[in-house]
């Protein structure tokens, strides 16, 4: 009777292809705008996937990465004098200007890495090598920075070409690869030391202190212990990665739009694909009635019924995750929009999808129970 | 079967059924007496609204009546659960629905497979069979042609052979040549009439349609919920009986 069930299905087309589009639709709403989500906010952790440290030592007040209250410089001793911990070097970052070749100018993230070690040095190299920072005015550029910097140049911007931050000249070694970030802003890098000459003199220039920890500590023991000893505030990488993504889901409002349109996408499926379908069921109910009268049991109806409900929703569930997959293929090609689809995202959407299904199962199995087969000798 | 009453295929006793309850009520059937014998075709007339269909559905185990007994080939229906009375149906039972009951969206081979696959019977014999059977009301060779590619005469054939493709003993029809020309009428009747005369079987056809009327071993006329009068035609000639 299944293949019958299916038919039934599949012949009435215009009912199938609204009802297959419904979950396509509310699948495709569902998770591409989660994958945007998680995308933005792995975007809010950009440094921390741009500069890697098994430790980060902040503010006590820092609550995330994107936030900088500089420290003392002789902070950095006293993280170095913590047992538990092998070493810690001083980071600059900071958002500054820089100034284009037609006049403009464009923000940039300024990364300055402790000279001697490079730690939190780009993990990718495009061109150049990174240890030519050491050489003065020299600076690393994303591949972003390209793209932005470059407007006014007869040819995009290059290995020794030079531009202007905070009217300092800056001179390209290197070209590097970046995670994006949240500010959408082009990372720089060069020398701590050099990085305080680019940036605007202020009494405390220290934004973060890296650490490793000591030979047989873990990270969370040497974070704990730096907190205990310094009361300076220090995150594991993992840490401080959940701490910013928590900072941004508690403090904008960008997981209540993603919400919204997430539920919408949901109501749009329970809606469009419960509705059709259960009119599919009524359309369907005189002959459902002919099937009950000639013997068909409920329970063999139901499961004709679930079988339908199924099959719409997994084609429809399939088309919607690969068209969200096509949506963010094609966004990772260009870096934009954000986007990112952990495997919880299309199961919670497989999960609301079967719910959808069930439910609308449900409507037309109690129709069916309702149904007398005795209709089906009235006009 | 159990005990089988004179070779009654369906036996029924003061069988009253009301529609609906308080000022709306409705009795449809008033303590109807009928009985039906194996190997005839009998036709139940009467005006409209008496009740016949009623009685048909009641017959059939589609309708609960309220009060009465039926017996179809020996099981008494009233003693049924849900289950088993639609487990009965589907062994059992054939039907022809006036408005045929096709659906449209399966060729007539898999129409008339659907009550073997109700009783689990295979895909691939429940064709096998269904083909055969379109064979044997004439239409072979038009098993995958859509049922609205078929002209009302067609349809009804492609009806009646899935009424008989899981071989029922009982075959109930209702009005099943008002939408058919007298001709198409004339051969469906004919074709029903040897499945009535067929060992063990009965054939109950509830009609209007007095052009069919002399194919009918028995009639039985119904009147306001009761049963009239019933009338044995010999060899298509009706004895003093003329209704409406
Ligand atoms: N489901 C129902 N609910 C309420 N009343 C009903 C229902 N079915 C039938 N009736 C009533 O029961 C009576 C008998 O109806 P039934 O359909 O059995 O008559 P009939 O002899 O088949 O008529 P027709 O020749 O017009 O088909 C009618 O008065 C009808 O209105
Ligand atoms: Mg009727």
């Amino acid at each position: 009777m299944y293949h019958i069930a299916l038919k039934m299905l599949l012949g009435n087309r215009s009912k199938y292809i609204v009802l297959v589009s419904g979950i396509t639709f509310a699948t495709l709403l569902m998770t591409q705008q989660s994958a945007i989500f998680c995308g933005l906010m792995l975007w809010t952790t950009g440094s921390l996937q741009n500069m890697r440290a098994k430790v980060w030592v902040t503010d006590p007040k820092v609550e995330q990465v994107n936030e900088v209250r500089q420290l003392r410089d002789t902070d950095v001793g006293r993280v170095r004098s913590v047992e538990g911990t092998a070493w810690a070097v001083p980071l600059f970052w900071g958002l500054q200007q820089a100034k284009l070749a037609d006049g403009r100018f464009k923000q940039i993230q300024l990364v300055g890495l402790e000279s001697a070690t490079l730690v939190g040095r780009p993990y990718r190299m495009v061109a150049g090598r990174i240890e030519d920072v050491r050489l003065p005015n020299a600076v690393v550029i994303d591949e972003l920075a390209i793209v932005r910097l470059s407007a006014g140049r007869p040819k995009p911007i290059g290995l020794g070409d030079t531009f202007e931050i905070n009217d300092r000249e800056a001179r390209v070694v290197g070209i590097c690869r970046t995670a994006k970030s949240f500010f959408g802003m082009p990372y720089i890098f060069t020398t701590y030391d050099q990085a305080l000459q680019f940036a605007p003199k202020t009494r405390k220039m220290l934004s973060f202190i890296l650490a490793e920890p000591a030979e047989g500590w873990t990270a969370e023991a040497t974070a704990v212990a730096i907190t205990r000893a310094t009361g300076l505030r220090a995150y594991t990488e993992k840490n401080f990665f959940w701490a910013t993504i928590r900072w941004y889901f508690v403090n904008t409002g960008i997981p209540m739009s993603f919400g919204i349109t997430i539920l919408l996408g949901f109501a749009v499926g329970v809606a469009v694909s419960g509705q059709t379908f259960y009119t599919f069921v009524l359309e369907n109910l005189r002959h459902l009635g002919a099937l009950k009268a000639m013997g068909a049991s409920d329970g063999l109806l139901a499961r004709m019924l679930i079988l339908q409900a199924f099959t719409v929703g997994l084609i429809g569930y399939g088309l919607g995750i690969g068209l969200t997959s096509l949506f963010g293929a094609l966004g990772l090609e260009k870096g934009e929009p954000p986007f990112m689809l952990p495997y919880q995202v299309p199961l919670g959407a497989l999960a609301v999808v079967l719910f959808i299904c069930v439910f609308a199962a449900l409507l037309g199995i109690r129709q069916i129970r309702k149904l007398e087969p005795a209709i089906v000798f009235r006009g | 079967m159990a005990d089988n009453k004179n070779n009654y295929a369906v036996h029924v006793r003061d069988v009253s059924k009301t529609f609906g309850v308080g000022a709306t009520a409705v009795p449809a059937l008033k303590g109807v007496n009928f009985d039906a014998r194996e190997g005839e075709l009998l036709m139940i007339v009467g005006p409209s609204g008496c009740g016949k269909t009623t009685l048909l559905s009641a017959i059939a185990g589609t309708l609960q009546f309220d009060t009465g007994e039926i017996d179809v080939f020996g099981s008494a229906l009233q003693k049924m659960s849900k289950n088993e009375n639609s487990a009965f149906r589907r062994q059992n039972i054939g039907f022809i629905f006036q408005e045929f009951h096709l659906i449209p969206t399966l060729n007539a081979v898999e129409n008339v497979s659907v009550p073997l696959l109700i009783n689990g019977v295979s895909r691939a014999v429940a064709e096998r069979k269904a083909h055969a059977l379109l064979a044997q009301v004439g239409l072979e060779g038009r098993g995958h042609e859509s049922p609205l590619n078929l002209s009302g005469g067609q349809q009804q054939r492609v009806a009646i052979a899935r009424a008989l493709v899981h071989e029922p003993r009982l075959i109930i029809c209702d009005e099943p040549t008002s939408a058919l020309d007298k001709e198409n009428g004339a051969r469906i009747m004919e074709l029903l009439r040897q499945v009535a005369r067929a060992p063990g079987r009965c054939v109950v056809v509830v009609t209007h349609d007095n052009r069919i009327f002399h194919h009918a071993d028995r009639m039985t006329e119904m009147e306001d919920g009761r049963v009239a009068r019933v009338a044995e035609i010999n060899g298509g000639h009706s004895s003093s009986f003329i209704p409406n």
